[in-house]
This record gives structure tokens, sequence and C-alpha cells, in this order.
């Protein structure tokens, strides 16, 4: 009798268990096998101009082995000059900011001076995207000979690699700031030796800055289009007469450049303590990126590339934007020959300043040509 | 017909340019001169560049006030007000305009000529922006300003009802060539 009533009742229910359970591995696995895809890190084709190829651990060796080492390479001149650092990827979401770097690695040669590069400056924010979004994991480049894939990440490190986020975070600089700036790069400088995995992130940038002898910071970003500061240039109190002489040289591209200085008492920024605690020139440049603004529609690898978005040009009209965002969107390329003429003309004018420390790269992608031929046509193609 | 437009307004910008920028009747200033903003933007800097390059003996100060200018032979006043610029200076609309209103006080005592320029663009207008230009247009001998600053005329209107003359220019490089001729003898 109980017998067959655990029969009737139980069998099915276990073999609907079952059934269920297999699913639900399947399920996992697919998703899982997914979510380690953001883990593979992009090639980069250095030109033959690169003299080192480094790891971040190479300045900081308490990074090695963990997810915050990172890429840095180093065009050197053969003569004497100035040095200057170009961080991409402090925020990997913003995509600009990572492809001007990886077009002047795959591009550049130096003559005179020394040029450092470090296209993804926070690797770990690299691997995840920022959850809720439907963010696309990667988006893709056309070359001649085939397709090359960049990933978007998310603006904080990978909370798989730092957790948990404090209720509130005082960075090394003293500031008070929401739990998860723990985890924003751009809030952790001068960063901490013996601190959480993006504090050592920062900190081990310093090094570089330090051991490298930079004379000039460039930290590549873009902004969300409703955010004020964008095609703009922040600039440290040091760097003020650069940054109006790199507006002014910007208008030979026929672009304008919004100039925003530094607060002072907005702290672990690199346009502010990479002035303050380690003494050189320090700016920070923004374009504008739809993808990662609050007021997008579907996000997708189309609009992370060529910039169209549904809503963007109709917040645009009604006066809500600081920038014109037209139908046509704001194509990455575009974005990027931005961020290529802010970077020559900030050679120029470094140079045009300090000319005992002159520096010369050449085969910088001209920005205008960067808009006719895209960026593919400035990319290595895979073979 | 929109090609044909876009010549001739670009020939009478062009004729009036020349016009302006040789006139004899334009005023001349001298050096030294002190360079500081009407509200703290960051255009400032751009004019001590410009008039580095045109080679005139300058000194810029973002806070002067009107002791400050003693010694001095000129004023130029680069106007705009920033926020950011304001927050970054510690001072508020208010204190800054009271130091504007001092340099302009003093300047009137001393007989020391103004020169204003205005090169941010349509950005560098409203309401607080707009402050600053009525505060300071009065008390000019010229002004100089980036064209996309004037779509609405403010400055045309306010020059010729104060009989000053106003130079136009196209982009910010280019008022490069009135302030040197202006300094020149
Ligand atoms: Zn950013």
């Amino acid at each position: 009798m109980r017998l067959r009533l655990i029969k009737k009742f139980f069998f099915p229910r276990l073999s609907l268990t079952i059934v269920l359970l297999i699913l639900t591995l399947i399920i996992a696995f697919l998703a899982g096998k997914e979510f380690l895809v953001q883990r593979q890190s992009e090639p980069i084709f250095p030109s033959s101009g690169l003299s080192y190829h480094k790891k971040l651990s190479d300045y900081f060796p308490a990074l090695r082995n963990t997810w915050g080492d990172t890429d840095v390479y180093i065009f050197e001149g053969k003569e004497p000059g100035g040095c200057i650092l170009i961080t991409g990827g402090t925020h990997p979401n913003e995509p600009a900011g990572f492809l001007t770097a990886v077009i002047l690695i795959e591009n550049i040669f130096v003559d005179k001076g020394k040029v450092v590069i470090i296209p993804r400056a926070n690797a770990s924010a690299f691997t995840h995207s920022d959850p809720q979004e439907g963010s696309p994991q990667r988006f893709f480049i056309s070359t001649a000979k085939g397709k090359r894939f960049f990933r978007l990440g998310s603006r904080l490190t990978n909370p798989i690699h730092q957790w948990p986020d404090p209720a509130i975070y005082i960075n090394p600089s003293g500031q008070k700031l929401s739990g998860s700036e723990v985890r924003n790069l751009n809030r952790c400088y001068p960063g901490r030796p013996d601190g959480l995995l993006t504090e050592k992130i920062a900190f081990a940038i310093m090094e570089v800055i330090r051991q490298e002898k930079i004379d000039l910071g460039i930290d590549v970003h873009e902004s969300a289009p409703e955010y004020p500061v964008i095609n703009a240039l922040v600039f440290h109190e040091n760097s003020s007469e650069l940054a109006a002489l790199v507006a002014i040289n910007m208008e030979s591209f026929g672009l304008k450049l919004r100039l925003e200085a530094s607060p002072p008492n907005l702290r672990g920024l690199s346009h502010r303590e990479w002035g303050d605690a380690a003494g050189i020139l320090a700016v920070l440049i923004e374009t504008p990126n739809a993808s990662h603004g609050r007021l997008k529609g579907k996000p997708s690898p189309d609009l992370i590339v060529e910039g169209i978005d549904k809503f963007y040009p109709r917040a645009s009209r009604s006066g809500r934007l600081f920038v014109d965002y037209p139908e046509t969107g704001i194509p990455l390329k575009d974005r990027v020959g931005r961020h290529l003429a802010s970077i020559i003309s900030l050679v120029e004018s470094f140079n045009e300043l300090y000319p005992s420390k002159k520096i010369k790269i050449n085969n910088i992608p001209d920005p205008n040509e960067v808009a006719l031929k895209g960026l593919g046509f400035f990319l290595h193609s895979p073979s | 017909m929109e090609i044909k437009k876009t010549i001739t307004s670009s020939l009478m910008f062009f004729l009036f340019y020349l016009f302006a920028a040789s006139s004899p009747d334009l005023p001349k200033f001298s050096q030294p001169a002190l360079i500081t903003s009407a509200g703290q933007n960051a255009e400032v800097q751009m004019v001590a560049v410009l008039a580095k390059r045109a080679g005139i003996d300058h000194i810029l100060n973002k806070m002067a006030t009107g002791q400050d200018l003693e010694g001095y032979k000129s004023l130029l006043l680069v106007l705009g007000a920033s926020l950011k610029g304001l927050g970054a200076a510690g001072i508020d609309i208010n204190k800054e305009l009271e130091r504007v209103k001092s340099l302009i006080e003093f300047s009137r005592q001393k007989d020391i000529p103004i020169l204003c320029l205005h090169l941010g663009g349509e950005e560098r207008r409203g309401a607080q922006s707009d402050q600053f230009i009525k505060a300071c247009l009065p008390a000019a001998k010229m002004v100089i300003v980036v064209k996309s600053g004037n779509k609405d005329g403010l400055f045309t209107r306010m020059c010729q009802d104060l009989g000053i003359p106003l130079v136009e220019v196209e982009k910010i490089s280019d008022a490069l060539e009135p302030l040197k001729n202006s300094f020149s003898k």
C-alpha cells in the first residue's frame, strides 16, 4: 500500500525533478561559457616602433598574477626628450578611450622622447559588464582581412576580484565617496600599496609615472551626452597654459574643445592626483558616448561603433544634452579621431612650452582620415 | 542660392574684418597689460597665450582687483562666467562681480583703457555670463568677440548703442591679429 503510494506520487516527481535539474545544469553551463568569454583578452598588435612590452607588475610586483596586472607599451625615440603617459581603459565602458590607445600602439613610431601607453588601465573591469544594462560583451571593427573584436567592460573593477564594497569609501586622498567607488580606478589615486585591488592598480600607475619619469599624463575617457563635461579637456592647474594652447591648436582640426579646470576639492582623480602627488602635467579628455548614457535605447554593438541611437537625437532637439546629437549618430571613429586630434595638439603645445623636452611622434593617424577611412583602416588585419 | 548667400556673407565678413583690423579709428592700447577674467572662465588663459604670441608685455592675474592695476597701461577683460572656475577660485558670482567692478572703477579713475574679449562662443553665454558682459561693455574702448557668442546680436546692439568698435572673429586663434594690431604703434 505504502509502496504503491510512493510509486504513484514520488516517481513522477522525481523524474520531473531530474529533468529540471539537467536543464538547469545545461543553462548554467551555457551561461557560464558565455560569462567566461568576457575574460578573453582582445589581441593588440603593436607597430614595429615598439621598444618594450612590459607589465604593470614590473613596476609594482604585488600585482603579479592578479586580475589587476595589465600591458604597458613603451615607444622610445633614439633622441632624448619629454615623456608622455597615455592611459585608455580606465573605464572600459568608454570604448573611444581604449580604442585611441590601441590605434596609437598599432601605428606610432617615436623619434624623440618617450611615449608610454597603458590601453587597459583597469584590466579587471574589462572582464565583466555592468549588471542589468543588457550591454553587448563585444563589438567588432572590420579591417581589410577580417573583423577584430574588442570588449565593452564596466566602469568598475569586477566584484569577483574585489569584494565586498564598503558602505562608504574613504579614498587614499581622504575623500568620502559612495561604497561602489572603491572599485572606480579614477577615484582611487594616488593608490595604496597595501590597499584593495583597485587602489593597488592606482598605486602601480603612480609607480609607472615615477619610474618612467613622465612629464605629461593624458587619461582618455568618454562621457554620456547628458553630462556637462563633454568634448572637453579637464586640466590640473599646473597645466592651464598647456590646456589653453591645446584649445587653440585644436581649432586647426575644426574642433572646439571645452576647457574645465580640475576642482581642487575633487580628490582621487587622475587629473588631480597625478599633478598633486607626482607633480606632472595632468589632463583628462572626454568624447560623447551614447552607449553608457542613461537615455539610450537598445544597447547593441552598432550603438557602440556607429553611435546611432533612437532617443539621443530627441533629447538633443529638446535641449537636454551638452552636445548636438544627430540622427546619424556620433560614431566611434569620430570620437577616436577627436581624441587623436587632442593628443596631437597636446604634444604640439607641450613642445611649444617646453622646447628643451621636445617629443616627436610619427605616424599618428590623421583625425580627418580616420573619419574618412574608418578605424579598421588603421588597425592591424588579423590574417 | 545657399552658396551665393555663404559667399556674400563670408565676403562681407572678410571686408568687415579687413576694415576693422586696419581701420585707423580703432583705439590703440599700450603695454604693459593686465589680463584677468570677468567670471573666472578658462578663456582668460587663452588670451594670455595670444598676448604672448602677439608679443604683448602682459601679466595674467586671475584674482586682480583695482589696486593691482597700478603701473599697467591697459586692462584686458575676458568675459564669461564659469561655475567650475568660480568654484575653483572659491568665490561666488557676487564676489566676482565686486572684483570686476573695482577694476573698472580703478581704470576709470586712472584712465586705463579696457579691451573686452569674449572667446567662449555660445556656451559662454546665458544669464550669468551676460551679467558680466553688461557690467563690462560700457567701460570698454573696444570689444573682440568670437562670432558664435554673438549669435543673438547682443554685442552688436550694445556696441552700437555705446559707440565702441566691435571686432568679430570666426575662431579663437583669429583673435590674435586684432589683438596684435590694437597694441601696435
Ligand atoms: Zn571615464
